[in-house]
Protein backbone atom coordinates (compact mmCIF):
# COMPACT_ATOMS: atom_id res chain seq x y z
CA UNK A 1 0.00 0.00 0.00
CA UNK A 2 1.96 3.11 -1.40
CA UNK A 3 0.34 6.51 0.83
CA UNK A 4 1.87 9.53 -1.16
CA UNK A 5 -0.79 11.94 0.59
CA UNK A 6 1.02 14.35 3.27
CA UNK A 7 -0.93 14.53 6.44
CA UNK A 8 -0.22 15.00 10.27
CA UNK A 9 1.68 11.78 9.86
CA UNK A 10 4.13 12.40 7.54
CA UNK A 11 5.16 15.57 10.14
CA UNK A 12 5.83 13.71 13.07
CA UNK A 13 10.00 13.78 13.34
CA UNK A 14 9.23 18.04 13.35
CA UNK A 15 8.75 18.17 17.21
CA UNK A 16 11.77 15.94 18.02
CA UNK A 17 14.00 17.86 14.91
CA UNK A 18 12.97 21.33 16.55
CA UNK A 19 13.92 20.40 20.09
CA UNK A 20 17.14 19.22 19.08
CA UNK A 21 17.72 21.96 16.25
CA UNK A 22 17.44 24.36 19.37
CA UNK A 23 19.04 22.71 22.25
CA UNK A 24 22.06 21.05 19.81
CA UNK A 25 22.22 22.18 16.08
CA UNK A 26 21.92 25.83 17.36
CA UNK A 27 24.52 25.61 19.85
CA UNK A 28 26.88 23.83 17.88
CA UNK A 29 26.76 26.59 15.40
CA UNK A 30 26.95 29.32 17.85
CA UNK A 31 30.01 27.66 19.34
CA UNK A 32 31.48 28.03 15.86
CA UNK A 33 31.17 31.86 16.08
CA UNK A 34 31.87 31.82 19.72
CA UNK A 35 35.73 30.16 18.87
CA UNK A 36 36.32 33.71 17.32
CA UNK A 37 35.76 35.55 20.45
CA UNK A 38 37.23 37.27 23.48
CA UNK A 39 34.39 36.87 25.19
CA UNK A 40 35.12 36.66 28.99
CA UNK A 41 31.06 35.25 29.85
CA UNK A 42 30.13 39.41 30.97
CA UNK A 43 31.68 41.92 28.70
CA UNK A 44 30.87 42.47 24.96
CA UNK A 45 32.73 39.98 23.05
CA UNK A 46 35.00 41.22 20.18
CA UNK A 47 36.10 39.22 17.37
CA UNK A 48 39.62 37.69 17.47
CA UNK A 49 39.82 35.31 14.60
CA UNK A 50 41.87 32.50 14.71
CA UNK A 51 43.69 33.72 17.76
CA UNK A 52 42.01 31.45 20.47
CA UNK A 53 43.07 28.12 18.01
CA UNK A 54 46.81 29.91 18.02
CA UNK A 55 46.53 30.30 21.63
CA UNK A 56 45.51 26.56 22.06
CA UNK A 57 48.47 24.74 20.43
CA UNK A 58 51.07 27.42 22.32
CA UNK A 59 48.76 26.25 25.71
CA UNK A 60 50.77 23.78 28.01
CA UNK A 61 48.25 22.99 29.63
CA UNK A 62 46.02 22.61 26.88
CA UNK A 63 48.88 20.44 25.20
CA UNK A 64 48.87 18.36 28.35
CA UNK A 65 45.27 17.85 28.07
CA UNK A 66 45.03 16.38 25.00
CA UNK A 67 47.71 14.11 26.08
CA UNK A 68 46.04 12.90 29.10
CA UNK A 69 42.55 12.53 26.95
CA UNK A 70 44.13 10.62 24.13
CA UNK A 71 46.23 8.33 26.70
CA UNK A 72 43.12 7.48 28.37
CA UNK A 73 41.10 6.70 25.64
CA UNK A 74 43.93 4.16 24.33
CA UNK A 75 44.20 2.74 27.46
CA UNK A 76 40.45 2.55 28.42
CA UNK A 77 38.33 2.21 24.67
CA UNK A 78 40.43 -1.27 23.77
CA UNK A 79 40.65 -2.67 27.27
CA UNK A 80 36.82 -2.02 27.47
CA UNK A 81 36.29 -4.27 24.78
CA UNK A 82 38.58 -7.03 25.44
CA UNK A 83 37.35 -7.03 28.78
CA UNK A 84 33.93 -6.87 27.48
CA UNK A 85 33.98 -9.76 25.06
CA UNK A 86 35.82 -12.12 27.34
CA UNK A 87 33.26 -11.62 29.82
CA UNK A 88 30.70 -12.29 27.06
CA UNK A 89 32.51 -15.39 25.83
CA UNK A 90 32.90 -16.35 29.73
CA UNK A 91 28.83 -15.90 30.14
CA UNK A 92 27.36 -16.84 26.60
CA UNK A 93 26.41 -20.47 28.28
CA UNK A 94 23.22 -21.71 30.19
CA UNK A 95 24.69 -22.01 33.74
CA UNK A 96 22.77 -22.08 36.89
CA UNK A 97 22.52 -18.11 38.67
CA UNK A 98 23.66 -16.66 35.08
CA UNK A 99 20.98 -14.17 35.43
CA UNK A 100 22.84 -13.28 39.29
CA UNK A 101 25.73 -13.25 37.52
CA UNK A 102 25.12 -10.79 34.70
CA UNK A 103 22.80 -8.74 37.12
CA UNK A 104 26.16 -7.74 39.26
CA UNK A 105 28.64 -7.62 36.66
CA UNK A 106 26.09 -4.54 35.25
CA UNK A 107 25.28 -3.49 38.61
CA UNK A 108 28.75 -1.06 38.22
CA UNK A 109 27.49 0.60 35.45
CA UNK A 110 24.08 1.62 36.44
CA UNK A 111 26.27 4.03 39.36
CA UNK A 112 27.01 7.31 39.01
CA UNK A 113 30.76 7.70 37.53
CA UNK A 114 31.15 10.42 39.79
CA UNK A 115 30.26 8.83 42.95
CA UNK A 116 32.21 5.87 41.96
CA UNK A 117 35.11 8.15 41.37
CA UNK A 118 34.43 9.17 45.15
CA UNK A 119 34.25 5.64 45.94
CA UNK A 120 37.46 4.60 44.86
CA UNK A 121 39.16 7.64 46.19
CA UNK A 122 38.26 6.79 49.83
CA UNK A 123 39.86 3.19 48.89
CA UNK A 124 43.13 4.22 47.53
CA UNK A 125 43.77 7.85 49.25
CA UNK A 126 47.34 7.83 50.83
CA UNK A 127 47.68 7.12 54.31
CA UNK A 128 43.84 7.06 54.97
CA UNK A 129 42.64 4.76 52.27
CA UNK A 130 41.06 1.25 53.02
CA UNK A 131 44.13 -0.03 51.34
CA UNK A 132 46.28 1.24 52.87
CA UNK A 133 45.04 -0.11 56.26
CA UNK A 134 44.00 -3.36 54.69
CA UNK A 135 47.97 -4.39 53.50
CA UNK A 136 48.96 -2.67 56.90
CA UNK A 137 46.73 -4.85 58.63
CA UNK A 138 48.65 -7.96 56.94
CA UNK A 139 52.45 -5.74 57.28
CA UNK A 140 52.71 -5.54 53.55
CA UNK A 141 52.16 -1.78 53.55
CA UNK A 142 55.75 -1.51 51.43
CA UNK A 143 52.74 -2.38 49.12
CA UNK A 144 50.99 0.62 49.15
CA UNK A 145 51.83 3.12 46.57
CA UNK A 146 50.71 6.65 46.58
CA UNK A 147 48.79 6.04 43.83
CA UNK A 148 47.34 8.87 43.00
CA UNK A 149 50.04 10.95 43.42
CA UNK A 150 51.86 10.68 40.05
CA UNK A 151 50.60 11.10 37.02
CA UNK A 152 51.60 7.16 35.27
CA UNK A 153 50.08 5.75 38.27
CA UNK A 154 46.80 8.39 38.32
CA UNK A 155 46.48 7.50 34.54
CA UNK A 156 46.56 3.97 35.23
CA UNK A 157 44.13 4.09 37.96
CA UNK A 158 41.59 5.94 36.17
CA UNK A 159 42.06 3.47 32.84
CA UNK A 160 41.03 0.72 35.52
CA UNK A 161 38.28 1.63 37.29
CA UNK A 162 36.76 2.83 33.88
CA UNK A 163 37.06 -0.49 32.73
CA UNK A 164 36.11 -2.03 36.33
CA UNK A 165 32.70 0.41 35.67
CA UNK A 166 31.75 -0.40 32.49
CA UNK A 167 33.06 -3.40 31.28
CA UNK A 168 29.33 -5.23 32.20
CA UNK A 169 27.52 -2.96 29.69
CA UNK A 170 30.08 -3.73 26.85
CA UNK A 171 29.25 -7.30 27.89
CA UNK A 172 25.91 -7.30 27.68
CA UNK A 173 25.81 -5.84 24.45
CA UNK A 174 28.54 -8.62 23.12
CA UNK A 175 26.41 -10.69 24.78
CA UNK A 176 23.00 -9.91 23.16
CA UNK A 177 25.59 -10.41 19.85
CA UNK A 178 26.44 -13.64 20.68
CA UNK A 179 23.14 -14.80 21.09
CA UNK A 180 21.98 -13.66 17.53
CA UNK A 181 24.26 -16.01 16.00
CA UNK A 182 22.89 -19.21 15.09
CA UNK A 183 24.29 -22.60 16.67
CA UNK A 184 24.17 -24.46 13.68
CA UNK A 185 27.48 -22.30 12.64
CA UNK A 186 29.28 -24.04 15.00
CA UNK A 187 27.93 -27.55 14.14
CA UNK A 188 28.39 -27.54 11.08
CA UNK A 189 32.21 -25.90 11.42
CA UNK A 190 32.74 -28.57 13.78
CA UNK A 191 31.86 -31.28 11.30
CA UNK A 192 33.81 -29.56 8.89
CA UNK A 193 36.73 -30.03 11.32
CA UNK A 194 37.40 -26.70 12.46
CA UNK A 195 38.96 -25.88 15.51
CA UNK A 196 37.28 -23.80 18.00
CA UNK A 197 39.64 -20.97 17.22
CA UNK A 198 39.11 -21.28 13.57
CA UNK A 199 35.43 -21.23 14.37
CA UNK A 200 36.09 -18.15 16.61
CA UNK A 201 37.65 -16.35 14.24
CA UNK A 202 35.79 -17.46 10.92
CA UNK A 203 32.16 -17.27 13.02
CA UNK A 204 31.74 -15.57 16.03
CA UNK A 205 33.85 -12.20 14.93
CA UNK A 206 32.71 -11.27 11.60
CA UNK A 207 28.55 -11.92 12.91
CA UNK A 208 29.82 -10.17 16.03
CA UNK A 209 30.54 -7.30 13.56
CA UNK A 210 27.03 -5.15 14.39
CA UNK A 211 27.69 -5.24 18.37
CA UNK A 212 32.20 -4.45 17.73
CA UNK A 213 30.85 -1.35 15.60
CA UNK A 214 28.40 -0.27 18.51
CA UNK A 215 30.78 -1.36 21.83
CA UNK A 216 33.82 0.52 19.56
CA UNK A 217 31.97 3.73 19.14
CA UNK A 218 30.76 4.46 22.31
CA UNK A 219 34.09 3.51 24.07
CA UNK A 220 36.04 5.70 21.61
CA UNK A 221 33.36 8.68 22.39
CA UNK A 222 32.92 7.76 26.41
CA UNK A 223 36.32 7.80 26.73
CA UNK A 224 37.63 10.56 24.92
CA UNK A 225 34.85 12.84 26.66
CA UNK A 226 35.38 11.53 30.27
CA UNK A 227 34.40 13.91 33.03
CA UNK A 228 32.95 12.62 36.32
CA UNK A 229 35.42 9.59 37.32
CA UNK A 230 38.12 11.94 36.92
CA UNK A 231 36.47 14.79 38.53
CA UNK A 232 36.12 12.99 41.52
CA UNK A 233 39.25 10.66 41.80
CA UNK A 234 41.19 12.81 41.14
CA UNK A 235 40.23 16.05 40.36
CA UNK A 236 42.94 16.65 37.80
CA UNK A 237 45.58 16.05 39.68
CA UNK A 238 48.49 15.97 40.80
CA UNK A 239 48.38 19.62 39.56
CA UNK A 240 46.71 19.95 36.38
CA UNK A 241 48.36 16.76 35.01
CA UNK A 242 45.33 14.00 34.59
CA UNK A 243 42.67 16.69 33.60
CA UNK A 244 41.00 15.96 30.20
CA UNK A 245 39.91 18.34 27.44
CA UNK A 246 36.31 18.53 29.24
CA UNK A 247 36.77 19.42 32.26
CA UNK A 248 39.29 21.90 30.89
CA UNK A 249 36.27 23.27 28.73
CA UNK A 250 34.38 23.41 32.07
CA UNK A 251 37.44 25.28 34.15
CA UNK A 252 38.09 27.71 31.25
CA UNK A 253 34.35 29.24 31.20
CA UNK A 254 34.14 29.51 34.64
CA UNK A 255 37.50 31.45 34.30
CA UNK A 256 36.12 33.82 32.17
CA UNK A 257 37.71 32.74 28.74
CA UNK A 258 34.18 31.66 27.58
CA UNK A 259 35.48 32.06 23.68
CA UNK A 260 38.59 30.36 24.22
CA UNK A 261 36.57 27.56 25.87
CA UNK A 262 34.29 26.88 22.53
CA UNK A 263 37.48 26.90 20.84
CA UNK A 264 39.08 23.87 23.39
CA UNK A 265 35.69 22.37 22.23
CA UNK A 266 35.79 22.47 18.74
CA UNK A 267 39.15 20.99 18.63
CA UNK A 268 37.59 18.29 20.97
CA UNK A 269 34.90 17.59 18.85
CA UNK A 270 37.67 16.85 16.11
CA UNK A 271 39.81 14.66 18.32
CA UNK A 272 36.92 13.00 18.68
CA UNK A 273 35.63 12.69 14.66
CA UNK A 274 39.03 10.80 13.81
CA UNK A 275 38.84 7.86 15.37
CA UNK A 276 35.18 7.49 15.15
CA UNK A 277 35.32 8.02 11.62
CA UNK A 278 38.06 5.67 10.84
CA UNK A 279 36.42 2.96 12.57
CA UNK A 280 32.93 3.62 11.23
CA UNK A 281 35.17 2.86 8.22
CA UNK A 282 36.73 -0.01 9.49
CA UNK A 283 33.75 -2.22 10.54
CA UNK A 284 31.64 -0.91 7.79
CA UNK A 285 33.78 -3.70 5.68
CA UNK A 286 33.25 -6.64 8.30
CA UNK A 287 29.67 -6.35 8.19
CA UNK B 1 38.10 -32.52 31.56
CA UNK B 2 34.74 -31.32 30.44
CA UNK B 3 33.89 -31.05 34.05
CA UNK B 4 37.07 -29.62 35.11
CA UNK B 5 36.70 -26.75 32.49
CA UNK B 6 33.10 -25.61 33.38
CA UNK B 7 33.98 -25.99 37.57
CA UNK B 8 36.84 -23.30 35.87
CA UNK B 9 34.55 -21.21 34.62
CA UNK B 10 32.18 -21.06 37.25
CA UNK B 11 35.29 -20.18 39.74
CA UNK B 12 36.58 -16.57 36.96
CA UNK B 13 32.89 -15.99 37.03
CA UNK B 14 32.40 -15.81 40.53
CA UNK B 15 36.11 -13.99 41.11
CA UNK B 16 35.09 -11.67 38.37
CA UNK B 17 31.50 -10.78 40.36
CA UNK B 18 33.19 -10.42 43.91
CA UNK B 19 35.59 -8.42 42.39
CA UNK B 20 32.88 -5.92 41.04
CA UNK B 21 31.55 -5.94 44.66
CA UNK B 22 34.24 -4.94 46.34
CA UNK B 23 34.14 -1.72 46.47
CA UNK B 24 30.31 -1.84 47.37
CA UNK B 25 31.33 -3.99 50.25
CA UNK B 26 33.68 -1.67 51.62
CA UNK B 27 31.98 0.88 50.74
CA UNK B 28 29.03 -0.14 53.27
CA UNK B 29 31.99 -0.74 55.84
CA UNK B 30 33.81 2.21 55.89
CA UNK B 31 29.93 4.17 56.10
CA UNK B 32 29.21 2.01 59.31
CA UNK B 33 32.39 3.20 61.66
CA UNK B 34 32.15 5.39 64.12
CA UNK B 35 34.54 8.63 63.49
CA UNK B 36 37.22 7.57 65.50
CA UNK B 37 37.78 4.46 64.32
CA UNK B 38 41.40 3.50 64.58
CA UNK B 39 41.94 0.82 61.92
CA UNK B 40 44.38 -0.92 63.18
CA UNK B 41 42.55 -1.71 67.04
CA UNK B 42 40.41 -4.69 66.05
CA UNK B 43 39.12 -6.55 62.49
CA UNK B 44 39.02 -4.08 59.86
CA UNK B 45 36.36 -6.01 57.94
CA UNK B 46 33.69 -5.80 61.14
CA UNK B 47 32.32 -2.43 61.41
CA UNK B 48 31.39 -0.84 64.46
CA UNK B 49 27.43 -0.99 63.31
CA UNK B 50 27.20 3.36 63.66
CA UNK B 51 24.26 4.28 61.55
CA UNK B 52 24.22 7.89 63.33
CA UNK B 53 26.22 8.54 60.03
CA UNK B 54 23.71 7.78 57.77
CA UNK B 55 21.38 10.46 59.57
CA UNK B 56 24.03 13.09 59.57
CA UNK B 57 24.85 12.81 55.80
CA UNK B 58 21.10 12.70 54.79
CA UNK B 59 20.79 16.26 57.32
CA UNK B 60 23.69 17.95 56.78
CA UNK B 61 23.71 17.07 52.45
CA UNK B 62 20.37 17.84 51.85
CA UNK B 63 20.52 14.29 49.53
CA UNK B 64 16.67 14.02 49.77
CA UNK B 65 16.21 17.33 48.38
CA UNK B 66 18.70 16.74 45.55
CA UNK B 67 16.62 12.95 44.84
CA UNK B 68 13.38 14.73 44.67
CA UNK B 69 15.09 17.30 41.70
CA UNK B 70 17.09 14.26 40.16
CA UNK B 71 13.81 12.64 40.20
CA UNK B 72 11.84 15.65 38.50
CA UNK B 73 14.35 15.54 35.79
CA UNK B 74 14.58 12.00 34.85
CA UNK B 75 10.54 11.63 34.34
CA UNK B 76 10.10 14.59 32.53
CA UNK B 77 13.20 14.35 30.63
CA UNK B 78 12.35 10.24 29.90
CA UNK B 79 8.36 11.31 29.10
CA UNK B 80 9.56 13.95 26.42
CA UNK B 81 11.92 11.36 24.85
CA UNK B 82 9.88 8.98 24.60
CA UNK B 83 6.70 10.79 22.96
CA UNK B 84 8.85 12.88 20.65
CA UNK B 85 11.16 9.66 19.99
CA UNK B 86 8.32 7.02 19.16
CA UNK B 87 6.83 10.10 17.21
CA UNK B 88 9.30 10.70 15.24
CA UNK B 89 10.29 6.91 14.65
CA UNK B 90 7.15 6.44 13.40
CA UNK B 91 7.18 9.31 10.97
CA UNK B 92 11.22 8.38 9.57
CA UNK B 93 10.29 4.59 9.44
CA UNK B 94 7.29 4.35 7.61
CA UNK B 95 6.88 7.75 5.25
CA UNK B 96 9.74 7.72 3.21
CA UNK B 97 9.69 11.69 3.14
CA UNK B 98 12.99 13.34 1.93
CA UNK B 99 13.11 15.56 4.78
CA UNK B 100 12.27 12.63 6.79
CA UNK B 101 15.56 10.69 6.04
CA UNK B 102 17.25 13.72 6.11
CA UNK B 103 15.89 14.66 9.65
CA UNK B 104 17.27 10.94 10.51
CA UNK B 105 20.39 11.51 8.57
CA UNK B 106 21.70 14.82 10.97
CA UNK B 107 20.12 12.40 14.13
CA UNK B 108 22.43 9.46 13.42
CA UNK B 109 25.76 12.28 12.69
CA UNK B 110 25.00 14.33 15.62
CA UNK B 111 24.86 10.82 18.02
CA UNK B 112 28.33 10.96 17.62
CA UNK B 113 28.93 14.22 19.13
CA UNK B 114 29.20 14.04 23.51
CA UNK B 115 27.59 16.63 24.99
CA UNK B 116 29.99 18.59 26.48
CA UNK B 117 31.08 19.79 22.58
CA UNK B 118 28.34 22.46 22.88
CA UNK B 119 27.91 23.08 26.50
CA UNK B 120 29.09 26.70 26.71
CA UNK B 121 27.10 28.12 23.79
CA UNK B 122 24.38 26.26 25.02
CA UNK B 123 24.89 27.86 28.31
CA UNK B 124 24.73 31.26 26.98
CA UNK B 125 21.13 30.11 25.21
CA UNK B 126 19.91 28.68 28.35
CA UNK B 127 20.17 31.99 30.11
CA UNK B 128 18.52 34.50 27.47
CA UNK B 129 15.68 31.24 28.24
CA UNK B 130 15.99 32.19 31.34
CA UNK B 131 16.45 28.13 32.00
CA UNK B 132 19.55 27.92 34.38
CA UNK B 133 18.74 26.41 37.68
CA UNK B 134 15.14 25.40 36.88
CA UNK B 135 14.54 21.54 36.62
CA UNK B 136 12.45 21.84 33.12
CA UNK B 137 15.42 23.22 31.34
CA UNK B 138 17.95 20.39 32.31
CA UNK B 139 15.04 17.95 31.55
CA UNK B 140 15.20 19.91 28.36
CA UNK B 141 19.13 19.59 27.36
CA UNK B 142 19.23 15.96 29.01
CA UNK B 143 16.12 14.74 26.41
CA UNK B 144 17.90 16.69 23.68
CA UNK B 145 21.29 14.60 24.19
CA UNK B 146 19.17 11.15 24.42
CA UNK B 147 17.09 11.94 21.31
CA UNK B 148 18.91 10.79 18.47
CA UNK B 149 19.79 7.48 20.38
CA UNK B 150 16.03 6.87 21.08
CA UNK B 151 14.58 8.29 17.83
CA UNK B 152 17.28 5.07 16.03
CA UNK B 153 16.04 2.48 18.90
CA UNK B 154 12.20 3.18 18.15
CA UNK B 155 12.94 3.86 13.66
CA UNK B 156 14.52 -0.08 14.30
CA UNK B 157 12.09 -1.36 16.34
CA UNK B 158 8.91 0.01 14.02
CA UNK B 159 10.45 -0.99 11.14
CA UNK B 160 10.46 -4.56 12.20
CA UNK B 161 6.56 -4.18 12.99
CA UNK B 162 4.07 -6.22 10.05
CA UNK B 163 2.25 -3.24 8.74
CA UNK B 164 -0.95 -5.35 8.03
CA UNK B 165 -2.30 -4.20 11.12
CA UNK B 166 -1.77 -0.28 10.07
CA UNK B 167 -3.63 -1.10 6.76
CA UNK B 168 -6.17 -3.21 8.44
CA UNK B 169 -6.87 0.52 10.47
CA UNK B 170 -6.65 2.62 7.68
CA UNK B 171 -9.05 0.33 5.39
CA UNK B 172 -11.69 1.18 8.90
CA UNK B 173 -11.80 4.65 8.90
CA UNK B 174 -8.30 5.76 10.81
CA UNK B 175 -6.14 8.17 9.38
CA UNK B 176 -2.25 7.59 10.00
CA UNK B 177 -2.20 9.81 13.09
CA UNK B 178 -4.53 8.04 14.70
CA UNK B 179 -2.77 4.55 13.69
CA UNK B 180 0.22 5.62 15.64
CA UNK B 181 -1.27 6.58 18.50
CA UNK B 182 -3.75 3.76 18.87
CA UNK B 183 -2.31 0.63 17.40
CA UNK B 184 1.59 1.70 17.12
CA UNK B 185 2.68 3.37 20.96
CA UNK B 186 0.80 0.69 22.73
CA UNK B 187 3.00 -2.16 20.98
CA UNK B 188 6.69 -0.29 21.66
CA UNK B 189 6.79 -1.38 25.12
CA UNK B 190 10.26 -3.23 24.35
CA UNK B 191 11.51 -0.10 22.47
CA UNK B 192 10.03 1.89 25.50
CA UNK B 193 11.80 0.12 28.36
CA UNK B 194 14.79 0.20 26.50
CA UNK B 195 14.85 3.89 26.24
CA UNK B 196 13.85 4.39 29.19
CA UNK B 197 16.87 2.08 30.94
CA UNK B 198 19.34 3.28 28.28
CA UNK B 199 19.10 7.19 29.42
CA UNK B 200 17.11 6.81 32.73
CA UNK B 201 20.60 6.10 34.77
CA UNK B 202 22.50 8.36 33.17
CA UNK B 203 20.37 10.85 33.24
CA UNK B 204 19.44 10.75 37.04
CA UNK B 205 23.68 10.58 37.62
CA UNK B 206 24.00 13.19 35.19
CA UNK B 207 27.23 15.60 36.28
CA UNK B 208 29.00 17.01 33.12
CA UNK B 209 26.03 19.41 32.46
CA UNK B 210 24.53 19.92 36.06
CA UNK B 211 28.01 21.30 36.69
CA UNK B 212 26.37 23.87 34.04
CA UNK B 213 23.09 24.20 34.53
CA UNK B 214 22.12 23.41 38.03
CA UNK B 215 24.29 25.40 40.08
CA UNK B 216 22.04 27.21 42.82
CA UNK B 217 22.13 24.69 45.57
CA UNK B 218 17.88 23.98 45.78
CA UNK B 219 18.17 23.26 42.14
CA UNK B 220 21.49 20.48 42.70
CA UNK B 221 20.64 16.90 41.48
CA UNK B 222 22.18 13.59 43.10
CA UNK B 223 25.89 14.23 41.74
CA UNK B 224 25.83 17.69 42.36
CA UNK B 225 24.76 17.82 45.15
CA UNK B 226 27.13 14.75 46.47
CA UNK B 227 30.04 16.67 44.90
CA UNK B 228 29.63 19.82 47.18
CA UNK B 229 28.81 17.95 49.98
CA UNK B 230 32.09 15.89 49.68
CA UNK B 231 33.82 19.17 48.19
CA UNK B 232 33.44 21.06 51.69
CA UNK B 233 34.18 17.84 53.62
CA UNK B 234 37.48 17.07 51.40
CA UNK B 235 37.99 13.44 52.84
CA UNK B 236 38.36 14.54 56.57
CA UNK B 237 35.00 12.45 57.60
CA UNK B 238 35.20 9.69 55.11
CA UNK B 239 32.61 7.88 56.99
CA UNK B 240 30.13 10.52 56.33
CA UNK B 241 31.21 10.55 53.54
CA UNK B 242 30.66 6.60 52.60
CA UNK B 243 27.64 7.22 53.82
CA UNK B 244 26.02 9.67 51.97
CA UNK B 245 27.34 7.81 49.23
CA UNK B 246 25.49 4.61 50.02
CA UNK B 247 22.33 6.89 50.67
CA UNK B 248 23.01 8.21 46.80
CA UNK B 249 23.13 4.77 45.41
CA UNK B 250 20.23 3.03 46.75
CA UNK B 251 17.56 4.47 44.99
CA UNK B 252 19.40 3.58 41.75
CA UNK B 253 20.62 -0.14 43.18
CA UNK B 254 16.76 -0.48 43.88
CA UNK B 255 15.85 0.82 40.44
CA UNK B 256 18.13 -1.86 38.98
CA UNK B 257 16.97 -4.32 41.22
CA UNK B 258 13.70 -4.08 40.12
CA UNK B 259 13.61 -3.45 36.38
CA UNK B 260 16.74 -5.45 35.83
CA UNK B 261 14.91 -8.32 34.10
CA UNK B 262 13.23 -5.94 31.59
CA UNK B 263 16.58 -4.12 31.43
CA UNK B 264 18.43 -7.22 30.17
CA UNK B 265 15.79 -8.11 27.93
CA UNK B 266 15.38 -4.68 26.68
CA UNK B 267 19.35 -3.93 25.79
CA UNK B 268 19.43 -7.68 23.72
CA UNK B 269 15.43 -7.20 22.34
CA UNK B 270 14.96 -3.27 21.74
CA UNK B 271 18.38 -1.84 20.78
CA UNK B 272 20.02 -3.62 19.16
CA UNK B 273 17.74 -4.14 16.26
CA UNK B 274 17.53 -1.88 13.43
Amino acid sequence: MRHTKIGLHTFMAIPAFLLFSVFFIYPLFKGIGMSMTNWNGVDAAKFVGLKNFQDFFSDKRAINDIKTTVLFALGSAPLLNIVGLIYALLMNSNFKGKSVARMLIYLPAIISPLIMGYIWYLLLQPNRGFVYYALADIGKEYLFGNWLGSYWSSMVVLVLVNVWQYAGMTMVIYLAGLQGIPQELYESAKMDGATGRAAFRYITIPLLGPSIRINVITNIIGSLSVFDIVMSLTGGGPGYQTETLSIYIMRMCYGNKTGYSTAVAIIMFLIILLPVAVSLRLTRHKE
Amino acid sequence: MKKILSGLRYLVIAMICFMCMIPFLILAILSLNTPKRNFYEGNMFIPDFYFANYLEGWVKSDIGHAMINSGIITTMAIVLIVILGSMAGYSISRFNYKFNTTIYGVLLCCMMIPGIINTVPLYTLMIKLNAINTLWGMALVCATLALPQSVFVFAGFIKSLPREIEEAAIIDGCTWYQVFWKIIFPLLKPSISAVVILNGFGIWNNYSQAVFFLQDSSKHNVPQALSVYFQQFAGAKWNLMAATAMIAIVPVVVAFLIFQKKLMQGLTDGALKG
